[in-house]
């Protein structure tokens, strides 16, 4: 390579990151705003105009914030609901995708593409029939009321996903558990699932972040102040007079911790979800 | 098996029996996904069954009583200036919204895509967005754009750009564009995750020979890239426009659909009218309309996605 390819390769590397960095920026600045007003005291995020910077931080809020909010019960309601949500959803993907995946029988086409057309179906234009539907069976006021909307609109990714990955999953390997004598369920759990691990982590993480993050079936379907969840707390403390930015943005920065840490450990499982179904090999 | 019996000798019912002795040796298969399939049935097709029903009915919240009413809300939306105000509202949030989110996207995913130091680090940043609660960055994005303590204005001032802050999510001509912004951050990650992972299938080859040619990085992105990229492209912004279409907890927890409902969409109509006002009948009726709407993105799309006969 000449001396001028190599200072132009150069050169493009410094644009390459430089971009990358700009267009990071931009995307972690609400991140920012959030979090450095969070470190401002009182007078200081209520003057005008705002600082970019905290002149005097300080982690008082993270102090106050177990006193004056509810954020601990939140978080406890948002991890009862996700968990519900995931053990649920699972209960009922890995049977039928598990079926679809090993049997050929009549209406497992129709099945699967009506999964997917379920996921078409947003929780938002069937609210007013969901509503019904869940005051008619009494559960209104009940985690269930959230925990059974989120899975069945959870569900097809769950089943489509397992059953991708099931397929790929040799028969022969059953076959021999099963001439040693293994029950259905034993070869089920004991040799499929162990092999399904990245397809179940993608699931549990995609099934998880699903419940925690929505909004819609809890402030519809749960009243009760004591069974909010994150996202509902915070839209509780969104006041129309007044607002105590200082808390809510506090608890925002609480309330996203728990996700920060499973992107860190599963980013990769996470992506794989993702572009399951939207990218072909 | 006692049933099949029954029917052994009447030569009339030989497809009802044929039909019997298939599902019992296939009972299990279709045991495994009976429990999904019943639970989707109550949960979503239960629920689309009662749209409809309530649609034909006047239906207050708050009492028992139900008045038949066939057609008439169907007649009195079309019939409405609101309804058409909101077609073009909805539609200029999700042809911005999604054009949004694709470039923004497309802009991440090709610096993203070569021998990138850090690229695990830059994929999870760009990540979160998409991973927290529609509600916490629809906050966040309140903050920002808050008219005597937000960071957008503190900035504006510091250039010289404006004298006075100003409120965004209080005037009716711009606030759709203050929360439009906070969905297209939203919305960014996946179109980003997307791209790159289709930018990496593409065959190297095709670049080199490119280079050889002498092609400019632009034209290699116009020639190349795009072509390439074009089945994923659409089958992401198809997604991306289902999903923005029925985008709710961002608008509801800036707005709410106003000032004067002029950030209100299709979907913010139905819970306004439907649960908020306690008129179910209408809110099912609006309901409707947007299942016509979902079935026209859901029949492209399973044609996209079922395209060339692939084998389910």
């Amino acid at each position: 390579m000449t001396m001028a390819g190599h200072d132009r390769s150069g050169l493009r590397k410094v644009r390459l990151y430089g971009v990358l960095l700009a267009l990071l920026g931009v995307m972690m600045l609400p991140f920012y705003t959030m979090f450095s007003s969070t470190l401002k005291p009182e007078n200081e995020i209520f003057s005008a105009p705002a600082t970019l910077v905290p002149s005097d931080p300080t982690v008082q809020a993270y102090l106050d914030v177990w006193t004056q909010t509810d954020v601990l019960l939140w978080i406890g309601n948002s991890f009862v609901i996700s968990l519900g949500t995931v053990a649920l959803t699972l209960a009922l993907a890995i049977p039928a995708a598990y079926s679809c995946a090993r049997n050929d029988f009549v209406g497992k086409r129709t099945f699967l593409l009506s999964v997917l057309v379920v996921q078409m179906f947003a929780p938002v234009v069937l609210i007013v029939g969901l509503f019904d539907v869940i005051t008619q069976f009494g559960l209104f006021n009940t985690y269930l009321a959230v925990i059974i909307p989120a899975a069945a609109f959870t569900l097809p990714f769950n089943v489509w996903m397992l059953y991708g990955y099931f397929k790929t999953i040799p028969v022969a390997l059953e076959e021999s558990a099963r001439i040693d004598g293994a029950s259905q369920f034993q070869i089920l759990t004991k040799i499929v699932l162990p092999l399904t691990k990245p397809a179940l982590v993608a699931s549990i993480t995609y099934t998880f972040l699903y419940a925690w993050n929505r909004l819609l079936f809890v402030l519809t379907f749960l009243t009760d102040s004591a069974k909010y969840n994150i996202p509902r707390g915070v839209f509780s403390m969104v006041g129309a007079l007044q607002t105590d930015w200082r808390m809510m943005l506090t608890v925002s920065v609480i309330g996203i911790i728990p996700l920060l840490i499973l992107f860190a450990f599963l980013e990769e499982y996470i992506v794989a979800g993702m572009t399951a179904g939207a990218v072909k090999e | 098996m006692s049933i099949a019996e029954e029917y052994t000798d009447t030569t009339d019912d030989s497809r009802f029996e044929r039909g019997l002795t298939y599902l019992q040796r296939n009972s299990r298969a279709y045991l495994l996904i009976a429990p999904t399939a019943l639970f989707l049935l109550a949960v979503v097709g239960y629920p689309i069954l009662e749209t409809f029903r309530l649609s034909l009915y006047q239906s207050p919240a708050d009492s028992n009583i139900e008045t038949f009413v066939g057609l008439q809300h169907y007649a009195e939306i079309v019939d409405s200036d609101i309804f058409y105000r909101l077609l073009w509202q909805t539609g200029r949030w999700v042809v911005v919204g999604v054009a949004g989110k694709t470039i923004m996207g497309l802009l991440i995913a090709v610096h993203l895509k070569g021998d990138i130091r850090g690229r695990k680090f830059f994929r999870t940043a760009f990540l979160i967005p998409w991973g927290i609660p529609y509600a916490i960055s629809a906050v966040v994005f309140r903050w920002i754009e808050h008219p005597q303590f937000g960071y957008l204005n503190a900035i504006l001032l510091k250039l010289g750009l404006i004298e006075q802050g100003i409120g965004i999510l209080g005037n009716p001509d711009i606030a759709w564009l203050g929360v439009v912004v906070a969905d297209i951050w939203i919305g960014t990650p996946f179109m980003a995750i997307i791209f790159l992972a289709g930018l990496q299938s593409i065959p190297q080859e095709l670049y080199e020979a490119a280079a050889i040619d002498g092609a400019e990085r632009w034209h290699q992105f116009r020639y190349i890239t795009l072509p390439q990229l074009k089945s994923v492209i659409l089958i992401a912004t198809l997604l991306s426009t289902i999903w923005t279409f029925v985008s709710f907890d961002t608008i509801w927890t800036m707005t709410g659909g106003g000032p004067i409902s002029t950030t209100a969409t299709l979907v913010i109509h139905i819970y306004q009218v439907g649960l908020q006002n306690g008129n179910l009948g209408r809110g099912a009726a609006y309901s409707v309309i947007g299942f016509l709407f979902l079935f026209v993105f859901a029949i492209i799309y399973l044609r996209v996605y079922t395209r060339g006969g692939d084998e389910l």
